[in-house]
């Protein structure tokens, strides 16, 4: 139906597209950029975390480009990054990693903050072959299922299971008196069933000391906590073991103390040193023990290091959550340093190699597992009275000497 | 023993709260047959401005009553004068135009919060929230007993406007026979505008309680929404009264399956749920109508 003279137009208007369709690869092998994407949760219910995972990227970023860039193979290439907000829906989080995966044509994607997000973001680099690397997700579940996911957050099994070395420690020392009755109380998500798993694990690995008295779980933003706490009133267990969000945390801690309950040690998992939490609690919040992926009291000279340019630039102390963001960028950079070109299999390959041996993050060293997923030790900080936060496991970390059991007040 | 009374005091003073975030609910619905889907924005927005005038100015929640309650009332009255009134009306029960407008109303409140307060977890500390006393051998945090206060109160005002007033007396009259209140020259415009403002307000005392008590996020009041679907559905729809008894029905529920069963407190919002659907298979007219239908049975017994 197409005459000779419709066929020649139809050729040339289909060069022209494919023509335009490897212009931007042309354009950018030729300016020298890398160019990345992020997709995070700037606005939204985690946009706290997520505003504060953007303002660490983009200073990563800008560390690397001042410092003249990354030398892939032999040559200095300026990162570009593309970073856009899923205004913290997982629907919208995946559709934005696909849109910067096929029409941005990023070399590599940042992934976000909060692991039912990044659940969603992470089946989209399998499907277009693109690594991925995300500092903001903990559970298990996400990695080992793609090649190309990577992250450098420590699996909240391992969390719970560094909590249960420390209370053994405790009892070793003679603080605790055994056999101590656990009350473990998760919320309902990956994240809180990966705690209630890391505690299982240790009890099933050393038996005797420990057990658990009551075992039980609530959804997100539960309103009223009275009817669980009762029931953990009435197990009669000697530690008060939750893995809860910040919201959950403030309505729980504090039917706990209105209630007046007492266990010889208290944690929230991740919670208790937030600022947001003691702000909420007061001093309610003193000797709960929690454990975090960083912190700023680490005897590391590279932390310390980091803890001064970061407070110079933006004139505040920095957060877990910063520095494993930075973390992240710098892995991500290691790797395209290492890989020598833009090839997507060349940076996934080179990440699944990175060893970072001055990292910032605990253990001073940052290598990813088999599964993708970074697997470093936690640190165990307890609240002190007048705001005082003190590392108090691992021992060679220590800022200050574990209270136990916890004062009746 | 103690038991018994500890689910007695804690259901007490949990169906204060519920029933004053219900409400509200309900005399909108009574008078103009809509369900105010917005009603868990507004119950932010009450918790919102509590811990404002907190943070800003020092006003302790309870004392902040002061200024929510005209200030809500008059943002009722707004949205009733400048969208509801402009929905279809119908007598059969409420249109899906007034559904969509209501959700609508609750996104773009709950989108406003986020962009004049963040998305961060917000919570009010006084010097009281964390102090509790003992209330028949059962201790209880002091916010719950304010709480449970205000509630009572706040039953007692509602309850006098509805019997004592002229504007009460028109919003029975209208939430009875809409046509027959018109007849009698009741101007029902007004209102409806005047049970709009009324059910704002006390969706605004309630998101202040609920400030005292529990942390919160512009998406906050989503669950408490369900719990007050339940309570007026248990309620016959319209009735204040039973409001007051599908509220304890609730907080007893919870407080005994939560407490002393060994069914997962994960099932709290699932309990709601199940007691809903009951309630409007077995007794679609309420508790109260279950009650009149019981007594005329025993009635006809005796």
């Amino acid at each position: 139906m197409i005459g000779n003279k419709g066929s020649k137009i139809l050729r040339v208007l289909l060069a022209g597209a494919m023509a335009a369709a490897a212009l931007p690869c042309a354009v950018r092998a030729a300016d020298g950029t890398i160019k990345i994407g992020a997709v995070l949760p700037v606005t939204g219910k985690e946009s706290k975390i997520g505003g504060a995972y953007k303002q660490a990227t983009e200073y990563a970023v800008k560390e690397v480009n001042d410092a003249g860039g990354v030398n892939v193979g032999g040559k200095p290439m300026k990162i570009e990054l593309t970073l856009l907000d899923d205004t913290s829906e997982a629907a919208k989080s995946a559709q934005l990693v696909e849109q910067l995966i096929t029409q941005q044509k990023v070399d590599a994607v940042i992934g976000g903050y909060g692991s039912h997000l990044v659940q969603a973001q992470s089946v989209v680099p399998e499907r277009y072959g693109v690594p991925y690397i995300s500092g903001g997700a903990g559970a298990r579940g996400i990695y080992g299922r793609s090649k190309w996911v990577f992250g450098t957050l420590s699996p909240v099994d391992v969390l719970s299971s560094t909590q249960m070395d420390f209370l053994a420690s405790l009892v070793a020392a003679g603080k605790l008196k055994k056999p101590l009755r656990i009350a473990l109380l998760t919320e309902n998500t990956e994240h809180g069933k990966d705690y209630a798993q890391g505690v299982r694990d240790y009890l099933k690995a050393h038996p005797g000391d420990f057990s658990i008295a009551v075992e039980e779980s609530f959804e997100l933003n539960t309103p009223d906590f009275k009817p669980l706490l009762t029931r953990v009133s009435a197990s009669k267990a000697d530690l008060f073991m939750a893995d809860a969000h910040l919201e959950d945390f403030i309505s729980m801690h504090r039917t706990y103390s209105q209630m007046g309950l007492y266990y010889q040690m208290v944690t929230y998992g991740a919670r208790g040193a937030d600022a947001a939490g003691r702000k909420a609690l007061g001093a309610a919040t003193d000797y709960i023990f929690a454990s975090g992926w960083w912190s700023d009291l680490l005897p590391y000279p590279q932390v310390k290091a980091f803890n001064a340019k970061w407070k110079a630039s933006t004139g505040a102390e920095p957060q877990w959550y910063h520095a494993t963001a930075y973390e992240t960028v710098r892995a991500l950079v290691a790797a395209l340093g290492k890989a020598g070109s833009l090839k997507p299999e060349a940076i996934r390959a080179a990440l699944a190699g990175v060893d970072l041996k001055d990292s910032i993050l605990p253990g001073g060293e940052l290598k990813f597992s088999p599964s993708g997923q970074a697997i470093l030790p936690f640190v165990v900080t307890q609240n002190k009275p007048a705001d005082k936060v003190d590392i108090v496991w691992p021992v060679a970390s220590k800022t200050g000497d574990p209270v136990a059991p916890v004062p009746k007040s | 023993m103690k038991d018994l009374v500890a689910i007695l005091v804690n259901s007490l003073l949990a169906a204060g709260l519920y029933a004053t975030m219900s409400y509200g609910l309900a005399v909108i619905y009574g008078v103009m047959r809509i369900i105010n889907l917005a009603h868990a924005g507004v119950l932010m927005l009450g918790a919102y401005a509590t811990f404002t005038l907190n943070s800003r100015f020092g006003i302790d929640p309870f004392l902040s009553l002061g200024a929510v309650i005209p200030v809500f009332f008059g943002f009722g009255v707004l949205l009733y004068r400048t969208m509801v009134r402009r929905l279809p009306r119908s007598q059969a029960g409420p249109s899906i135009e007034s559904l969509l407008l209501l959700f609508g109303v609750w996104l773009v409140l709950q989108n406003l919060a986020y962009a004049v307060w963040g998305g961060d977890t917000q919570s009010i500390l006084t010097g009281y929230t964390m102090k509790s006393v003992s209330l028949f051998g059962v201790r209880v945090g002091i916010p719950s007993v304010a709480v449970f206060a205000v509630s009572v109160a706040s039953l007692l005002v509602l309850q006098l406007i509805l019997r004592r007033t002229y504007l009460g007396r028109a919003i029975r009259a209208v939430t009875q026979n809409r046509d027959a209140a018109l007849i009698s020259g009741v101007n029902a415009d007004r209102i409806s505008a005047a049970a709009f403002g009324i059910g704002t307000a006390f969706a605004g005392v309630a998101g202040t309680l609920l400030a005292t008590m529990y942390a919160f996020t512009p998406d906050f009041g989503r669950s408490f929404l369900l719990k007050s679907f339940c309570i007026i559905v248990l309620a016959g729809m319209e009735s204040v009264a039973g409001v007051a008894a599908g509220a304890f029905v609730l907080a007893l529920l919870e407080n005994v399956v939560g407490g002393y069963t060994t069914l997962p407190t994960s099932f709290q919002d699932a309990l709601s749920f199940t007691l809903l659907v009951v309630a409007l298979v077995a007794f679609p007219q309420g508790l109260m109508g279950l009650f009149a239908r019981l007594a005329g049975r025993r009635r006809s017994f005796s």
